[in-house]
């Protein structure tokens, strides 16, 4: 009993000083979850401020990038800026140099031409065409011609109205033959160039395009313009018609229009006919009398005032009353084109009637020429040989020609082309228009 | 009365001005519109040799086709709608040609398995036969003969692909083909299934 007694008060005391010890022991606990907490909330801190810090840093960093996009969007949308304006400039032409030998005189070098052809367009609708000519004449002078200047404006898909001075639309050579990166000799057909058979371009107004044609196409160009006027020489005690001058004259002064045009037809794709014509009045403006100036006078002088001597005075001949004269111009062409061959063949008749009021009265005349070429580019080679046959009827026989031209080419590229020409000419004997000759020519279509 | 009647004439005013301007605000956008690629090669093979040498798309800038078009069609006679297509054509041709992208390992030009959803004789006749003709004998200056037993179909199918999809200019040609023949639509399933066609039709 005494056993059990001792028992239950050692039970009491280490009850009691368990329960004694208790707080102490949950107050050790509660500081070290204190100070962990304490740990974790400056934890929590300095996370959330690392946060804070990174966001704006990121904001920053967004701001930066947007408007470092924002700029580059600008920089792209402004350097492909010039690619769409409304209005753009564009300068396009050709220029050739060369050389000539003729069997009579020493071969020269020749400058050749420079000729720039500015285009300035107003989007689809409107577009200011111009071609320039520079040339260096025998003394070294440089001259300067407008080959055309017009404003073209688009109606629609059809028709295009042009004003101004424009290439004439008859034939085909003068208008897309003439340049000399596209002509395949060194020069032009006998009749086709500059006082020839074929007028050269015309000042006025027209309309042209293109349109469907059942399967295929046609093209047309009509136009309305001043015309051209006409030179007379003195020869062997008369008047007789010199030439036609059909270089886009800016007056009009016999106040008679010239109206023509031409219709191209596509039977297959590429083949071309066309046929031009043109009709008006034209007048004498100008008399060539040369060596027989005096007697020139002496006789328009009979004409005017019979007795008088006087030819209508020193400034050259009163050509005021020279009755207009009949103009009328023919022409028909061709182009076909297979791989690297190609043929065509033009031919032009320009006729003027005749006139019987005036000091210049004389018969009518009749200026008519063709050619046909052949070309062909050898596969896989850079050489195009060329042979072209004309044949240029005038009303004066010094400068009616035949002439066989053959040439070899060679395409340093598609628009630069080296030129080889031999022309075989056979006119009145002891003519210009009788001397063969052969020409070397680099041309540049830029 | 008189200040409301001058406000509502200037506000007509201002609406007339601005209808009549309106057209002129949509002058913003670019022009002209895009043609038919496919049309404009063809418009090019028959059109441009009938006076001069075809000109490359690479010789002038985009911009730059745009009046030369437009010029062009002044001198040949095209329609609108003609004018547009070439100019799509000579654009979208407007690349350097043989500029390949970067070949890493396992990505080659090598024919690709893929089938193309339109037949050979398809994408032949839309995109190579302006230039190639129907026979293969080639209707521009530069065309190779494919019909040629030594010519260009006598190398691998390989070679083709690049050549078609990269373009390619023949020795001694004055002109290249453009990459693709001009239609960038073309995927290297189309052109293996040109090539086929080719083959079979004129090899």
């Amino acid at each position: 009993m005494k056993i059990i007694k001792r028992a239950s008060v050692r039970v009491l005391v280490l009850t009691t000083t368990m329960v004694l010890s208790l707080p102490v022991l949950a107050d050790e606990k509660y500081d070290k979850l204190e100070q962990q907490l304490q740990i974790l909330q400056e934890q929590l801190l300095g996370v959330q401020q690392e946060l804070k810090e990174y966001k704006q840093e990121v904001s920053t960093k967004e701001a930066q990038v947007e408007r470092e996009v924002t700029t580059l969007k600008e920089d792209v949308a402004k350097a492909d800026e010039w690619k769409h304006p409304d209005t753009l400039i564009h300068m396009s032409g050709y220029a050739d140099v060369g050389y000539t030998s003729s069997s009579g005189p020493d071969g020269s070098f020749g400058v050749g031409r420079f000729a720039p052809i500015f285009h300035f367009q107003y989007r689809d609708k409107v577009m200011l065409e111009s071609e320039l000519e520079f040339l260096v004449d025998a003394d070294g002078n440089t001259e300067v011609i407008l080959e055309y200047l017009t404003i073209d404006y688009f109606l629609n898909d059809y028709v295009a109205l042009v004003a101004g001075k424009f290439l004439s639309p008859i034939g085909q050579f003068r208008q897309n033959l003439h340049p000399s990166w596209i002509n395949k000799l060194a020069t032009a057909p006998p009749g086709f160039g500059h006082d020839g058979a074929a007028p050269t371009s015309e000042v006025g107004v027209q309309a042209r395009g293109g349109f469907k044609l059942g399967g295929t196409y046609a093209n047309y160009a009509a136009y309305i313009s001043n015309g051209p006027e006409l030179n007379s020489t003195f020869e062997d005690g008369e008047f007789e018609l010199e030439g036609i001058v059909a270089e886009g004259l800016g007056t009009d002064a016999d106040g008679e229009k010239v109206i023509g045009g031409r219709f191209g037809f596509l039977p297959l794709p590429k083949l071309e006919i066309g046929i031009s014509a043109a009709g008006g009045k034209a007048s004498v403006t100008a008399v060539e009398a040369g060596h027989g100036e005096a007697a020139a006078r002496k006789f328009a002088s009979e004409l005017l005032s019979p007795g008088s001597g006087d030819g209508g005075g020193d400034d050259g001949f009163d050509l005021h009353a020279e009755q207009a004269r009949s103009y009328s111009v023919f022409g028909a062409d061709f182009v076909w084109t297979l791989s690297g061959l190609q043929l065509r063949g033009e031919y032009i008749q320009s006729k003027i009637g005749a006139a019987n009021v005036g000091i210049t009265a004389s018969e009518g005349a009749t200026w008519q020429s063709w050619y046909t070429q052949a070309s062909y580019l050898i596969p896989q080679t850079k050489f195009e040989p060329v042979i072209r046959y004309t044949d240029f009827d005038s009303p004066h026989s010094s400068q009616d020609q035949r002439q066989w031209g053959v040439g070899i080419n060679y395409l340093i590229s598609s628009n630069v082309i080296a030129k080889f020409t031999y022309e075989f000419n056979n006119g009145q004997q002891d003519s210009a228009a009788d001397i063969n000759r052969w020409l070397l020519q680099l041309a540049y279509g830029f | 009365m008189k200040l409301l009647y001058t406000s509502k004439t200037r506000l007509f005013l201002m609406s007339l001005l601005f209808s009549l301007a309106a057209p002129g605000l949509a002058t913003a956008t670019p022009f002209p519109e895009p043609g038919d690629p496919i049309a404009g090669a063809k418009v090019w093979a028959d059109t441009c040799s009938r006076c001069h040498n075809a000109r490359n798309p690479s010789d002038l800038r985009d911009d730059q086709w745009i009046s030369t078009a437009f010029h062009m069609r002044m001198r040949a006679g095209l329609t609108g709608q003609q004018t547009r297509d070439v100019l799509t054509f000579m654009q979208d041709s407007n690349v350097p040609i043989n500029i390949k992208p970067m070949v890493f390992e396992g990505n080659s030009v090598a024919p690709v398995v893929a089938q193309s959803s339109l037949s050979g004789v398809d994408v032949y006749n839309q995109t190579c036969i302006a230039c190639h003709g129907a026979n293969g004998k080639g209707t521009v200056p530069g065309a190779p003969d494919l019909t040629d037993a030594k010519g260009v179909l006598s190398q691998t199918d390989e070679v083709l692909l690049e050549h078609i999809k990269f373009g390619f200019k023949s020795p001694g040609s004055a002109m290249a083909m453009p990459p693709k023949g001009g239609n960038k639509n073309l995927t290297d399933a189309d052109i293996n299934a040109v090539i086929q066609y080719m083959q079979e039709q004129f090899n």
